[in-house]
């Protein structure tokens, strides 16, 4: 394809008048586009005469299907966390957690799932780490609103980690509660014979989430001595295996909260495209009722655009705590609701 | 006793003089030692006269070459190569690309032949960059179309399929002329991805997973503390499950059947009834020009139902028998003691879920009752798949979007058959087992604490590991 060029600088040399010369330019540009608009986009054809070909950049992801997103850059979310100057810190969780010297974190996580999974972190050995044998870190969450097991604290998933481990697995430690950075945790060890590795989970509850950091080794001594750099981690103050319910600087979270005796007005999204995904919802609603800000763990631009104008007409019966009105955090499930897991018997830890 | 201190002085002695013997870990390659183990019908097919009759003439059917006109009409105007079993042929119809010197060395790569072979005119057609004669079979998509200046426009995603071919200057095409897609300037740019087939083996059994199963077995995996997420993908059309294809993108072997006969060969039929443009052919309206169309001058389309058969199958669309073959082909069957011999595959199985591969990799799922074969009801389908699609990071990202699935989704690809398989991942990129593993960890990907899992075994571990996937 042939392009013309117009110099307005090339022109100038003319000593032509300015005011001609733009309009020559502006002339010019007008042809060219007209030009280009009657030589047709090709997909068969040859684009061989392209001179300055420009290169899509690689190792990104431009085509995103149902993703996260929130109605606002400034609220935090549950995967905004990021590791900086060995540091790993969550606003959303008010969570900081400092790695070892020689561990990094080498790769990103996934996006949120449409069950709520977060991957906040995974740490392991850079490679001026001296140790020979390696392990890794993996810090996730997991929204207890919408998980598809049968638990509503982090001690029950945990419980049920246990009592749904599969056979080839050996419990090294039932589901106990420890105290970790001056918090309370409920920690769980098992190990694979077969892999000769070690798991070590400590978990805690935050906002109605489980957040839980997971130890791989085969060196015990290795995931002990991790485990005791947490002791340092800084946490709020609501954080413990079912206690950690918001409050205080953050919402409280009430799970189910936009059930009918709540919600005073409703009206229902509208999706332009039946995909049939389940498009889980964390809404923040202030002390006057109305919804104040949307967090989408998974969702289309199309679906989250529809259930913002959805919400944005909702009104909520103010949610009091001790007479006062307070802001709440709650989850709404949009679109398909997924099946959830059939528990398991348990023999479970108790706090 | 003695035995025992004098083999391991022996190991030691080995891992210090040989230690890449000794510690090194590497894909045994395609299991030939034990013929072909993939590509039979179920037994039940075989027991009755009027199914394998059916399996058979799908079969045939399978393998058959497409030319413009004649008896075998409709392939093209464009197409990426004119049979199914030349593509789905490795170790056997209804597998994936092969290789001339690979067991059990079906051939070359056929699309690197096409020329050679009078497939297509030299005159008219180049064989694309990246059809190689030991490389896989392709096929391209152009992530996003080209802008007037030829570069890619990110704001404008295409992802369909730019056919390799044309059938240009054949004799029997006629005067229709038409340019090969700009595979070159998509290569300088940066926009084209490549997919290779998908081995259809046992997927009758995939066909015929209720729902209900699939959901419940994502439920049991949801809490896994690995870093695994996982969704379905889902048909436009009634909400179910869609299973078929990399993404999952294709809820039925007929859809599938029908939509690779229009876009892999050219071929209209009664799911797809037009001979199809490529996709910037159909962005600008222009479609593809009129002295390309109804080149068979048999009409639209040109695979139908025949109501002057006399059997059923004769009597069947070629989508309905590409359909049947796939539904009836059994499958494969994994080997208890090669490579490696049967306490490493067993060991490696045991590592395999151990580490979290079998999180999305799921060993098997039951099928529910059939009324086209016994073989395929309530059945035990050890497909290693969970049918879901996953994230896979920005080092496997295709920008395609499919369905529900984004530019970063995959389905778990099912690994039955994978010991007599070439090439790996989406876009056949590496022939080395070991290689796909580690590709499954990037920024984004699911699957990196699993990857990161397998980094801390042992090598003898991984090598049972790697037993076990060439075992399958």
């Amino acid at each position: 394809m042939s392009r013309p060029v117009f110099s307005y600088w090339r022109l100038r040399g003319l000593n032509m008048h300015p005011r001609f010369s733009r309009s020559l330019v502006v002339l010019g540009f007008s042809i060219s586009l007209i030009a280009r608009a009657q030589c047709a986009p090709q997909s068969g054809g040859d684009f061989s005469n392209n001179p300055q070909p420009n290169a899509l950049p690689s190792d990104v992801i431009l085509v995103k299907g149902a993703w996260s997103s929130a109605s606002d850059s400034v609220t935090p979310v549950p995967e905004g966390g990021r590791v900086a100057n060995n540091l790993f810190s969550s606003q959303y969780f008010g969570l900081t957690y400092a790695l070892s010297p020689d561990w990094i974190e080498k790769y990103s996580g996934p996006p949120p799932s449409d069950s709520g999974y977060y991957v906040l972190a995974q740490i392991r050995p850079a490679n001026t780490f001296k140790g020979t044998i390696r392990g890794s870190i993996l810090i996730a969450a997991q929204d207890l609103f919408f998980t598809l097991t049968p638990a509503g604290t982090a001690l029950e998933l945990i419980n049920y980690n246990k009592e749904s481990l599969d056979a080839d697995y050996k419990v090294e430690q039932p589901p106990t509660l420890v105290r970790v950075a001056n918090h309370s945790f409920v920690r769980f060890d098992y190990g694979s014979p077969v892999a000769e590795l070690h798991w070590r989970v400590l978990a805690t509850q935050i906002r109605c989430h489980m957040v839980q950091f997971v130890f791989t080794s085969r060196d015990t001594k290795l995931v002990e001595s991790l485990m005791l750099e947490m002791s340092k981690m800084t946490l709020p103050a609501e954080a413990g295996p079912i206690s950690g319910r918001g409050g205080g600087e953050v919402p409280v979270c009430i799970k189910d909260y936009a059930r009918d005796e709540n919600v005073l007005e409703r009206v229902d999204p509208v999706f332009s495209e039946r995909r049939f995904n389940p498009a889980p919802v964390r809404i923040i609603i202030d002390k006057k009722g109305k919804v104040k800000h949307i967090h989408f763990l998974s969702a289309f631009p199309d679906q989250a655009k529809a259930i913002t104008d959805a919400l944005s007409q909702w009104r909520f019966r103010p949610y009091l705590r001790d007479g006062k009105p307070v802001e709440v955090e709650t989850g709404i499930m949009f679109g398909r609701v997924p099946r959830p897991a059939i528990p398991p018997s348990t023999n479970a830890a108790t706090e | 006793m003695k035995t025992a201190k004098l083999a391991s002085v022996v190991a030691i002695l080995a891992g210090l003089f040989f230690p890449e013997m000794a510690f090194a870990q590497t894909d045994p390659g395609v299991r030939s030692n034990t013929g072909v183990n993939a590509g039979q019908p179920f037994t039940s097919v075989t027991a009755s006269q009027n199914d394998l009759a059916f399996f058979q003439t799908g079969l045939g059917q399978f393998n058959e070459h497409q030319t413009v006109t004649g008896n075998n009409p409709g392939l093209g105007p464009r197409f990426n190569l004119d049979s199914c079993g030349a593509c789905h042929s490795q170790p056997a119809p209804g597998g994936t690309s092969p290789a001339s010197a690979i067991f059990p060395n079906v051939g070359p790569n056929p699309q690197s032949q096409v020329i050679a072979n009078g497939v297509v005119n030299g005159s008219t057609n180049t064989i694309p960059y990246f059809v190689q004669a030991n490389g896989p079979v392709r096929e391209a998509r152009f992530p996003f179309f080209f802008n007037l200046f030829g570069n890619p426009n990110p704001n404008a995603p295409n992802g369909g399929v730019e056919d390799l071919f044309t059938v240009s200057g054949r004799a029997d095409a006629g005067s229709c002329s038409l340019q090969q897609p700009s595979f070159n300037t998509a290569r300088v740019t940066n926009n084209i991805i490549f997919r290779i087939p998908t081995p259809v083996f046992g997927t009758g059994l995939m066909a015929n997973i209720d729902d209900s199963t699939l959901r419940a077995n994502r439920a049991a995996q949801a809490n896994n503390r690995l870093g695994v997420g996982g969704a379905f993908n889902h048909n436009g059309n009634d909400g179910t499950i869609s299973r078929f294809g990399w993404k999952a993108q294709n809820k039925s072997l007929m859809i599938f059947a029908g939509e690779a006969y229009n876009v892999e060969m050219g071929i209209s039929n009664e799911l797809f009834t037009q001979d199809r443009p490529l996709p910037g052919e159909d962005q600008l309206g222009s479609g593809l020009p009129s002295n390309c169309l109804n080149l068979a001058g048999i009409g639209y389309p040109e695979d139908i139902t025949h109501s002057d058969g006399t059997t059923a199958s004769t009597v069947t669309s070629d989508v309905g028998l590409f359909n049947t073959f796939m539904q009836f082909l059994d499958q494969p069957t994994p080997s208890t003691t090669s490579p490696g011999g049967s306490t490493s595959i067993a060991n490696g199985r045991r590592l395999f879920s151990a580490i979290g591969c079998a999180i999305c990799h799921t060993p098997s799922l039951t099928t529910q009752a059939s009324k086209l074969t016994p073989g395929l009801g309530n059945a035990t389908a050890n497909l290693f798949s969970d049918i879901e699609i996953h994230h896979m990071g920005v080092g496997l990202a295709d920008n395609v979007s499919q369905g529900g699935a984004g530019g970063d989704q995959f389905r778990t690809s099912p690994l039955w058959g994978l010991g007599q398989r070439i090439f790996f991942l989406h876009d056949g990129r590496t022939t080395n087992l070991l290689g796909a593993i580690q590709a499954h960890q990037s920024n984004g990907s699911e699957a990196s604490q699993v990857e990161e899992n397998f980094d801390l075994l042992s090598p003898s571990q991984q090598q049972d590991l790697l037993n076990f996937l060439r075992s399958l």
